[in-house]
């Protein structure tokens, strides 16, 4: 499969009388934008607001990340999901680079959702805070979750999509800047040169840990908690396959922005022909049976080793249980003779002094750690809240709690409550050392 | 400018040899022996004030008392960094460094510094709890070591960043915590890069080095089952509606004990649970698939058990450490104890 | 009594019984009452057995429902 993705580099975002792109300037056309955002009369309250680096601006509770995409050729947006079913991957997509869409819950916040400082000392906490983030602050009629520490967020999410593909589609016609081709053959076309090369996977296991309907990833519209571990081609990720889910402390979480741009993905089919031959993707999920784990991770071995694969990279969404999942697939792979590395957070406490994570191995004798979900955060107040802040201390945050949210609007949370901070995608350059 | 009071023993106090290793703890003022390099290293910033000389021998076999007596010196001293050794391969000295640095840093809240060679078998005991720094194993390494621990104890008075334990150069104590990493590197590109070593085959180094597996002493078999008393404990989060004890959805640090004596089953609309890492629709319709109440009091009826105890114990296990999981279960652990439990079943989700 | 028998061992436990799943470790939404009662019942026993048998490694008691 092969896939243009067309790169427009936006330096501002304002509003204007007509969505545009030009020169680096992406304008939007403020009330036509919330058009298609009512378009879903669960919508009752919806504004757009702008966010940019370095601005005194705290952002919560976010549930939502997308980057502002069109389709030009061969498929459609977020196949299965907004869109009809039809495969992702090849054809040509335009992106607003640097640009951003979050989802912003006017007041109601939950136990997924995330905060961004766009300025101060938390914001190097996330990699949201270095875009341009065109923030969707909305409210809507779900009376059934309004009180819920999880919530399924649909409503917001699906309009995030919508207004991600809107903003999107102003640059259908353009030139884009800068043209990136991921093109993946089939494994008996890719010639000796490559063939030669040592194979490699990229396992992604997603969240998929609740029963109900609503909150778990999705992939091309389908439930990951439903499916068993199969085998994607990059490009079909890179271009919209996986939707995130709305669940799991945010730290942990992997945006739907993350999944187009899964920096180890990206990094993998650079070095393809070059150090690897990079066989594709195994997408797998986190389940809450054993039973379930253990099938899950019997398939990802089924699948690497008849495929070939000799090396692996496996990504958690998640922490806590998913570390059983996480250890079960790796133990998995190495007993089939791959080598392995392994991307994950960890939660050892504010004092750092617990064990990373609820699950062992030798053999995870190569880990990659992005965080600490229970680092201990203390964020100066900030001029500007976009949503609300005390959602965090009232709507059951994984990160805060019940007066974290001091009256002059200073904070102190863990970093499980950050947005997609820990970025398990590998987009972020934080670590967890010892001291 | 800042005060250090620097720790020897008899050898490196100038007193004498292994004849003199049950010298009683002195202190003097000023620097001893290799406390003046580490004085003038210190310098400006900070200076040697006092020194402390105990025999090897004297603190090994009279520990308490020789802690006790350099404890009687510092009480009326000012000081903002407390140095012992360098040890080097010496078992009783580094034995004495590493105690003596955990003790007053303990007892003053003065940060404490010693260095050691890796192999001396305090580095273990204690670097935990007090900075210890990678040593040479003969006082050969004395003008290497010294500028180590100087330089670490400059920082600490001025109260400068301090960087992980990689860098700065003494053994890790254990505590995990975030940094960011500079120059920037993604987690994707250290993640290739690892995978890329390890299938080349060259050396690679993993950020979470996996921990040695818990192993806890196994508890004798209850003798007579139909005498015993059972207790119910879980981390499922099953609370009486309302939540009394606010125990925490995630992250817990709080345990509640309630009162199931009258109840036969758990019933639904009477306990809920309330932790936030599962979907908690069939727990809350039927509290037992957690807390299998119902199907204890049954074993109960036919004497299968004696009795069970009169409280159930209740915490959250998601997101909860390890440290406060343990203190949480020895908390519980006593209670029960107390209440002379015979033996517990305990549900985890 | 936990369904990541793995996790239970890791942090010490040494008598583990294994259960159904984590949001619901003695019962199974799937099953009709009854057979939930059934299955609850039998595994609460294994477990009792197993306070009273004498072991030396940490076991993992085997359950029948």
């Amino acid at each position: 499969m092969r896939l243009e993705i067309g790169n427009f580099y936006v330096r501002d975002v304002i509003f204007g009388e007509a969505t545009s792109y030009r020169d680096g300037v992406l304008t939007i056309n403020k009330e036509e934008a919330l058009q298609v955002v009512c378009e879903d009369d669960h919508i009752t309250d919806a504004d757009i607001v702008i966010a940019k680096p370095g601005e005194p601006v705290r952002i919560t509770p976010v549930k939502e990340a997308i980057e502002p995409r069109c389709k030009v050729s061969g498929g459609v947006m977020f196949p299965g999901v907004i869109n009809k079913l039809v495969p992702a991957g090849s054809g040509r997509t335009h992106a607003l680079k640097g640009s951003c869409v979050l989802v912003v819950g006017k007041h109601w916040g939950g136990f997924q959702d995330g905060l961004i400082d766009m300025s101060g000392p938390a914001a190097k906490q996330t990699m949201f805070s270095q875009l341009l983030n065109i923030c969707l602050v909305a409210d809507t009629d779900e009376e059934f979750e309004r009180h819920e520490q999880q919530k399924k967020n649909k409503a917001l999410r699906w309009a995030g999509m919508r207004l991600a593909e809107y903003i999107g589609q102003c640059v259908k016609e353009l030139e884009p800047e800068e043209l990136e081709v991921y093109e993946s053959l089939p494994l008996n076309q890719r010639g000796p040169e490559v063939s030669r090369l040592p194979s490699v996977v990229y396992v992604l296991q997603l969240q998929s840990q609740m029963l109900d309907e609503g909150y778990n990833a999705l992939v091309y519209g389908w439930d990951a908690n439903h499916m068993l571990p199969t085998f994607l081609n990059p490009t079909e990720l890179l271009d919209g396959a996986v939707i995130s889910g709305s669940f799991m402390p945010c730290s942990s979480k992997i945006s739907t922005y993350q999944h187009v741009n899964n920096a180890t993905i990206k990094r993998l089919m650079k070095e393809h022909g070059q150090t690897v031959n990079f066989l594709g993707v195994i997408l797998s999920n986190l389940n809450v049976q054993l039973e379930q784990k253990t099938r899950s991770a019997q398939f990802v071995r089924q699948l690497a080793t008849s495929l070939g694969a000799e090396g692996a990279i496996v990504c958690e969404e998640g922490y806590g249980n998913p570390d059983a999942d996480f250890i079960l697939v790796i133990n998995e792979l190495v007993d089939a003779g791959i080598k392995v590395v392994g991307i994950t957070n960890e939660c050892t406490g504010r004092d750092g002094r617990s064990q990373s994570l609820v699950d062992l191995s030798e053999k995870a004798d190569a880990i990659v750690s992005t965080g600490n979900v229970s680092q201990l955060l203390r964020l100066p107040p900030m001029e500007t809240v976009i949503g609300e802040l005390e959602s965090l201390a009232r709507d059951g945050n994984s990160g805060g709690w019940e007066g974290c949210v001091f009256p002059d609007g200073s904070v102190e949370m863990e970093n499980n409550g950050m947005f997609c901070s820990d970025a398990n995608t590998g987009e972020h350059y934080k670590t967890v050392v010892e001291y | 400018m800042k005060k250090a009071i620097h720790y020897v023993n008899q050898f490196f106090g100038q007193i004498g040899g292994e004849d003199q290793a049950d010298f009683a703890p002195e202190i003097r003022e000023g620097f001893v022996g290799p406390g003046m390099l580490l004085s003038k290293l210190l310098a400006p910033e900070a200076t040697v004030t006092h020194t402390i000389i105990c025999g090897d021998n004297f603190f090994g076999s009279r520990k308490e008392e020789a802690i006790e007596r350099i404890l009687h010196f510092l009480r009326d001293k000012e000081f903002d960094v407390f140095i012992a050794g360098p040890a080097f391969m010496a078992g009783r000295y580094g034995f004495a460094c590493g105690e003596i640095c955990k003790v007053v840093q303990e007892r003053f809240g003065v940060p404490a510094v010693t260095s050691m060679f890796h192999e001396n078998p305090a580095v273990e005991m204690f670097r935990r709890d007090v900075y210890i720094f990678a040593g040479g194993d003969s006082a050969g390494a004395m003008r290497k070591d010294i500028p180590k621990v100087a330089a670490f104890a400059k920082k600490l008075v001025t109260k400068s960043e301090l960087r992980p334990a990689k860098e700065e150069g003494y053994f890790p104590r254990g505590i995990r915590l975030e940094a960011f990493q500079y120059p920037p590197v993604s987690g994707a590109d250290r993640a290739v890069d690892m995978l890329l070593k390890k299938l080349n085959g060259e050396p690679f180094e993993t950020e979470m080095p996996m921990p040695k597996i818990n192993r806890v002493p196994i508890a004798p078999p209850v003798a007579n089952l139909r005498e015993a008393t059972i207790a119910l404990v879980t981390s499922g989060g099953v609370v009486p509606v309302g939540n009394p004890d606010r125990i925490q959805s995630a992250s817990a640090t709080k345990w509640g004990k309630y009162n199931i004596a009258d109840q036969q089953s758990l019933k639904a609309g009477e306990y809920v649970t309330i932790h936030a890492g599962f979907d908690p629709s069939a727990g809350n319709e039927n509290p037992n698939v957690i807390v299998p109440l119902d199907a204890l009091r049954a074993y109960e009826r036919e004497g299968k058990i004696g009795r069970i105890h009169d409280y159930l114990y209740c915490t959250v296990g998601t997101g909860t450490t390890q440290a406060e999981a343990s203190r949480m279960g020895a908390e519980i652990a006593q209670q029960l104890l107390d209440a002379q439990v015979s033996a517990v079943v305990l549900t985890a989700t | 009594m936990a369904n990541l028998v793995s996790i239970a061992k890791t942090v010490g436990a040494n008598r583990i019984v294994p259960t159904v799943s984590i949001p619901y470790p003695l019962g199974d939404p799937s099953l009709s009452l009854e057979d939930q009662w059934k299955l609850r019942k039998h595994r609460v026993g294994v477990a009792l057995d197993a306070l009273a048998t004498e072991i030396t490694e940490p076991t993992i008691f085997e359950v029948k429902i």
